[in-house]
């Protein structure tokens, strides 16, 4: 499988804190990786440091071996085919659905508008928002907002899609709608990386997962490796505090 | 009848009868600069604004931040030096200053627009500024995650929403330069504070000029006020908060069904 992200030594400083510590990994054409870990472990932070949203102290991002961070390829270039998905969705409150998910296409990528709108409706489809398309965004539910999110990531066809905390912000009932959406997501194929505090998607979607514990990866392994025989006494803590939290 | 014989209505229907016309024509006046500079001045505050807000890229060198900061700073001082003095000192200076310094004869019109609007653009840029600083930063990170460039990010989705923001101030900066037009009869802009200074001083009626010429203010800036909250609420579509849903199982919960025609509710 080829490589499409390398990160190489990655460390991130607010200040004197340090987030991310040497943070090593690469993600291949396919994978689908879960990023597990407790709030302030800078699973957050890696993501949007990987988008670019923050800048990173030191390290390296390669994209198809091009180093991103010493501007090997343009920024917006890059994120356009590096997708990301909100906690908080960040859809436009002042376009609709459809035009939320056409405007990045026309403006940035340069689409013709009914490309782009064959585009678009074929993702909201796949969302199951097809019906929504003249509504705003303040019209939805999160759970409606976080697909319509994710289609507008997608009508951009992007190689990789990040996903911090999707469904963290959502009520208990509309995290299903979600999950579904990515767990379709996931099956198609899609290149993902998900940052989440869902277990049961991380162990039943996921081909790789990610322990990160006080800004470094402590864990990385199979879902089978991590859940069932972790070996970092730091994993075990973790999953068996949530077990608890669970039962 | 003489006019000092009259009573105070028949002396305001008496300066209607007589000078109705001009009347007529100064509001016009009013209205045209009030409506032209308003638009003039929220393109320069929006203009302002914008660069106000612009923050130097992490990569860019030190002769674009010089730049920038070079520019800021002149921006900066245009607001505060016009939001610092009064537009009639303004008016007065600019439009004698023209004439004897560099010999131009600025019109009536140029001059008025020119004033008004450059005032207007000094509170817009401050308000556009706010405007921009009011919408969500989420927002920002969305279209950048997208791969929109900074201009793409602020002309199609964070300026959209700060103009909605500040829509009511917009309108009370119209309304505001409608009453302020009056200061431009120092420079002798035929207005309709031109036109009651006219009249009562050939009449000698100053109660009621002032009378007429106040109801008529009035009546200018309360259209203009119920028009401005007309237009805000068709840009804030279906006022309808509910949350849209085709599933009629979701029905009974508080969701409401969503009529994909209108694109609102019902």
């Amino acid at each position: 499988m080829a490589g499409i992200i390398k990160v190489e030594h990655l460390a991130k400083t607010f200040g004197t804190n340090e987030v991310l510590k040497d943070i090593d990994f690469s993600v291949s054409s396919g994978d689908v990786i879960s990023i597990i870990g407790s709030s302030g472990s800078g699973k957050s932070t890696l993501l949007r440091c990987i988008n670019l949203l923050e800048e990173a102290t030191s390290g390296k991002i390669l994209f198809h071996d091009k180093d991103v961070l010493a501007g090997a390829i343009n920024e917006d270039e890059y994120r356009t085919k590096v997708g990301m998905v909100f906690q908080s969705f960040n859809l436009f409150n002042n376009l609709s659905v459809l035009d939320n998910c056409m405007i990045g296409q026309v403006k940035v990528l340069k689409r013709g508008k009914e490309e782009a709108e064959k585009n678009a409706m074929e993702y909201l489809a796949k969302v199951g928002m097809a019906q929504y398309i003249k509504a705003k965004p303040r019209q939805l539910s999160g759970g409606q907002k976080q697909r319509v999110a994710i289609a507008r990531a997608l009508a951009m066809n992007p190689e990789v899609l990040l996903f911090d905390e999707p469904t963290s912000a959502l009520d208990p009932e509309m995290v299903g709608e979600v999950l579904d959406v990515m767990k379709i997501l996931a099956e198609s194929g899609m290149t993902m990386l998900v940052v989440t505090h869902e277990m049961a998607f991380a162990r039943d979607v996921s081909n790789r997962v990610i322990y990160m514990a006080d800004g470094r990866i402590e864990e990385e392994g199979s879902p089978e490796d991590i859940f069932s025989n972790p070996r970092s006494p730091k994993t075990k803590e973790f999953l068996s505090r949530f077990r608890g939290e669970k039962e | 009848m003489t006019i000092s014989e009259m009573n105070f209505f028949q002396r305001m229907l008496y300066i209607l009868q007589d000078y109705g016309g001009s009347l007529l024509a100064g509001a016009a006046t009013t209205m045209a600069i009030a409506l032209i500079c308003t638009f003039l001045g929220c393109v320069i505050g929006f203009a302002v604004g914008l660069i106000q807000t612009t923050e130097p890229h992490k990569k860019d060198g030190a002769v674009k931040r010089g730049v920038l900061r070079v520019v800021k700073l002149i921006l900066t001082a245009y607001v505060e030096v016009f939001r610092g003095t009064p537009m009639m000192l303004q008016a007065a200076f600019i439009y004698y200053g023209m004439s004897s310094v560099f010999g131009i004869n600025l019109g009536m019109w140029s001059a008025a627009i020119i004033i008004v609007s450059v005032n207007t653009g000094a509170y817009m840029a401050e308000t556009v500024r706010g405007g921009i600083l009011s919408v969500d930063p989420g927002q920002r990170e969305g279209a950048r995650a997208i791969g929109m460039s900074h201009m793409q990010t602020m002309v199609y989705i964070v300026l959209p929403q700060a103009l909605r923001n500040i829509m009511p101030q917009i309108g009370n900066n119209l309304i505001i330069n409608i009453k302020d037009t009056c200061v431009l009869s120092i420079i002798g802009t035929v207005e309709l504070f031109f036109t009651f200074r006219s009249i009562s001083g050939a009449l000698y009626t100053y109660f009621e000029a002032a009378s007429v010429t106040m109801i008529i203010y009035f009546i200018l800036t309360f259209t203009c006020s119920r028009i401005l909250r007309a237009i805000e609420s068709r840009m804030d579509g279906p006022a309808n908060f509910d949350l849209a849903t085709n599933d009629t199982l979701a029905f009974t919960s508080g969701l409401t069904k969503y009529n994909d025609k209108t694109g609102g509710m019902h």
